[in-house]
C-alpha cells in the first residue's frame, strides 16, 4: 500500500503525526525511508529473514523514540542511526565478538578494493554478505557509515585494537574474494 | 568517499509487504509516549503524590485521634447499653439503699436530709446531707457519676459504698464547721483538720 495523498507533509508534520499515533503518518514515514533502511539491514543482517526481523524492530523503535527527535542532525541520519544500533543489538544476540590478541595485520590498501566500484550494487552487496558476521558489522561500520574504530568499539563492546584487526582481515577476506571473481571471470 | 562505498550507503530495495503488516499489528494498541512530557510532568507527580500522601497521613491522623478519645466513652456507653433494664433498676435501688442507710445512720444518730431521692431523674437534683455542724451540705449527684466513671466500674456499688463510707467518716470526726458548701472544700477541711490533729 502506497498511501496516496496529493499533500506531502512536512518534516515535522510528519513527526508530529507519528507521535500522535496518526496510522497515516506513520505509513508515510515507512513509506519515505523503508527502502533506505531495508538497504541498511540488508547489509548488516546475515540473512533476509534477519533483515525483515531487524527493519520490523527498527521501524517500531523509531515510532516510539520521535520524541526524542531534537532535529540536532538530519532526520535520515538519526533513522538510520536507530537501525544500525538494532542490528548491532540483533548481532549481538546471535554472535558474541570476541576480543582478540592485537596483532599486526597485513595492511591493506583501500585502493586495492577499488575493483568493487566497478561492480553493480547487488553484487558488491552479494560480496559483503559472503564475509563473516563480525568483519562484514566492522567493515559496513568503518568504510561504509563512516564510525571510528572508537566509535565501533564502543558500539560493538570491543577494543579498538580488535576493531582495526577485524577491519583489516575483512579487507583481506574481501581482496581474496574480488581475486577469486576475477579469475573466475578471466576463465569465462 | 569510493564509489562503491556511496553505492552500498545509499543502496534502496522496497522491503516485503508484509513487513509494514507487521509493523502496523504491532503499533496497534500502542500508545506512543511522548517522553519529554513524560519527563515535564514527572515532577508534578511526584509533586501532587507526596501532597496526597500529606493529606491522607493528616486526615488519618485526625480520624484516629476521633477514634481515640471516642473510644473510651462509647465504650462506657456501649457497656451501659449491654447492661440490661433490670440490672439498672437494681443498681439504682441498691444506690438509693446506700445513701437510705447514711441518712437514716442510727449508730451517730445524725439526719441526713434527701431532696427527692425517690425521683428517677436524679442527676437534675442535689442531695443535701447534713454537715458536722448541722449545716446543709449539697452533693452533686454528677459527683456520684464522676467518681463512678473514674474508677469505670458499672455498677458503682463498691465504689460509691467506700467512698461515701470514707466521706461521711471524715465529715462525722470534724468538728471544725465548713466555710463552704461544696462536698469537695468539706472534705477538705475535715482531711486538713484531722492531720493537724
Amino acid at each position: 500500500m502506497t498511501a496516496a495523498s496529493n499533500h506531502i507533509p512536512s518534516e515535522s508534520d510528519l513527526i508530529n503525526g507519528c507521535i500522535k499515533g496518526d496510522a497515516q503518518m506513520q505509513r508515510l514515514l515507512y513509506d519515505q525511508f523503508s527502502a533506505k533502511m531495508y538497504g541498511v539491514c540488508l547489509r548488516y543482517a546475515e540473512n533476509t529473514e534477519d533483515a525483515n526481523d531487524v527493519m520490523q524492530e527498527g521501524f517500531i523503535k523509531v515510532y516510539k523514540s520521535l520524541s526524542k527527535f531534537r532535529a540536532e542532525g538530519s532526520f535520515e541520519g538519526w533513522i538510520r542511526r536507530i537501525f544500525i544500533n538494532t542490528s548491532i543489538e540483533h548481532f549481538r544476540k546471535k554472535v558474541k565478538l570476541y576480543n582478540v590478541t592485537e596483532i599486526q595485520e597485513n595492511t591493506i590498501e583501500d585502493s586495492e578494493l577499488d575493483v568493487l566500484d566497478s561492480l553493480a550494487t547487488k553484487d558488491i552487496l552479494n560480496i559483503i554478505n559472503k564475509l563473516s558476521p563480525g568483519y562484514k558489522q566492522v567493515f559496513n561500520m568503518h568504510v561504509v557509515e563512516g564510525y571510528s574504530h572508537k566509535e565501533i568499539a564502543d558500539l560493538l563492546g570491543i577494543t579498538e585494537g580488535t576493531s582495526k584487526s577485524q577491519l583489516a582481515r575483512a579487507k583481506g577476506v574481501l581482496k581474496k574474494m574480488i581475486e577469486a571473481e576475477k579469475g573466475n571471470k578471466n576463465r569465462d | 568517499m569510493q564509489n562503491f562505498k556511496n553505492k552500498l550507503y545509499n543502496y534502496e530495495t522496497p522491503p516485503p509487504d508484509e513487513i509494514w503488516n507487521n509493523i502496523s499489528e504491532g503499533m496497534k494498541g500502542e500508545k506512543v509516549i511522548n517522553i519529554s512530557h513524560y519527563r515535564k510532568s514527572k515532577f508534578i507527580f511526584y509533586a501532587a503524590a507526596a501532597a496526597i500522601s500529606l493529606v491522607i497521613i493528616f486526615l488519618g491522623s485526625l480520624v484516629f485521634k476521633n477514634e481515640k478519645t471516642s473510644s473510651s466513652s462509647e465504650n462506657i456507653a456501649a457497656r451501659e447499653k449491654n447492661i440490661s433494664p433490670q440490672k439498672m433498676k437494681d443498681s439504682m435501688f441498691l444506690n438509693q439503699k446506700i445513701l437510705e442507710s447514711i441518712i437514716h445512720n442510727p449508730k451517730e444518730k445524725k439526719e441526713i436530709v434527701s431532696n427527692d431521692l425517690n425521683q428517677i431523674n436524679i442527676h437534675t437534683k442535689y442531695l443535701t446531707i447534713e454537715g458536722p455542724n448541722g449545716r446543709p451540705v449539697k452533693i452533686s449527684p454528677k459527683v456520684a457519676t464522676l467518681i463512678v466513671y473514674a474508677d469505670k466500674e458499672f455498677p458503682p456499688r463498691p465504689v460509691w459504698s467506700d467512698k461515701i463510707c470514707k466521706w461521711q467518716q471524715i465529715m462525722l470526726s470534724s468538728t471544725i464547721p465548713p466555710t463552704s458548701a461544696g462536698l469537695a472544700d468539706l472534705v477538705q477541711n475535715a482531711s486538713n483538720n484531722d492531720k493537724l490533729q
